[in-house]
């Protein structure tokens, strides 16, 4: 059996953007909340 | 093993806010003192009217410890006592609380205080109060028929 090639790079732009987007709104979220329980007392 | 060059941002990125969101709960545990409100305190609840410092609900103004008043309240079907809490703005003050029958909430609205009141157990918090305003008590642990109708208040006015 021949040695596997390499495969091309996938293109995972789309993937960067959304895996970030959906990062940004739970860090966005997190800190609301947690500014909401330093506000409070 | 190959790693495409995004999927190491993005590894990065969850690996970075997961050690930051840990920090953040630690130093809100061991350096700021934030902890449940279990005080880790057994009471016997049959008599726990006859037992300090439950036998004398209410506010009370302490001096010598590290707040200002005391509200030792006392939670059973369907009522606190004392109904009605006063304090003056900018007081520190340890809530301690217990339940005498079954169990019931003790959810200041509006703010972080919320506990379980558990017969058998105190629980207590401290905060300083410095919002003045009324803020209304709710039992939020179903206790029963009375339950939609167990409340209390607490009022946190400007000094005279």
């Amino acid at each position: 059996m021949a040695p596997k090639k390499h495969e091309e790079e996938e293109n995972l732009k789309g993937t960067l953007y959304l895996v970030f987007a959906l990062g940004a709104f739970i860090v966005i979220t997190w800190a609301a909340c947690f500014g909401l329980f330093l506000e409070r007392f | 093993m190959h790693l495409h060059k995004y999927e190491k941002y993005w590894l990065l990125f969850g690996g970075g806010s997961l050690i930051v969101f840990l920090l953040i709960t630690g130093i809100m545990a061991f350096h700021n003192g934030s902890h449940p409100p279990s005080a880790k305190n057994t009471i016997n609840h049959e008599k726990v009217d006859q037992i300090a410092p439950f036998n004398k609900p209410g506010v009370h103004k302490v001096s010598g410890k590290d707040w200002d008043y005391e509200i030792v309240v006392l939670a059973s079907a369907f009522y606190y006592n004392p109904p009605e809490l006063e304090v003056p703005v900018g007081s520190k003050v340890k809530f301690i609380a217990t339940s005498k029958d079954v169990v019931h909430g003790f959810e200041i609205s509006g703010t972080n205080v919320n506990m379980m009141l558990e017969p058998g157990y105190v629980s207590e918090y401290v905060t300083t109060v410095d919002k003045a305003g009324e803020y209304l008590i709710v039992c939020n642990e179903y206790c029963g028929v009375g339950h939609a109708q167990m409340h209390s208040m607490l009022k946190v006015v400007d000094k005279k």
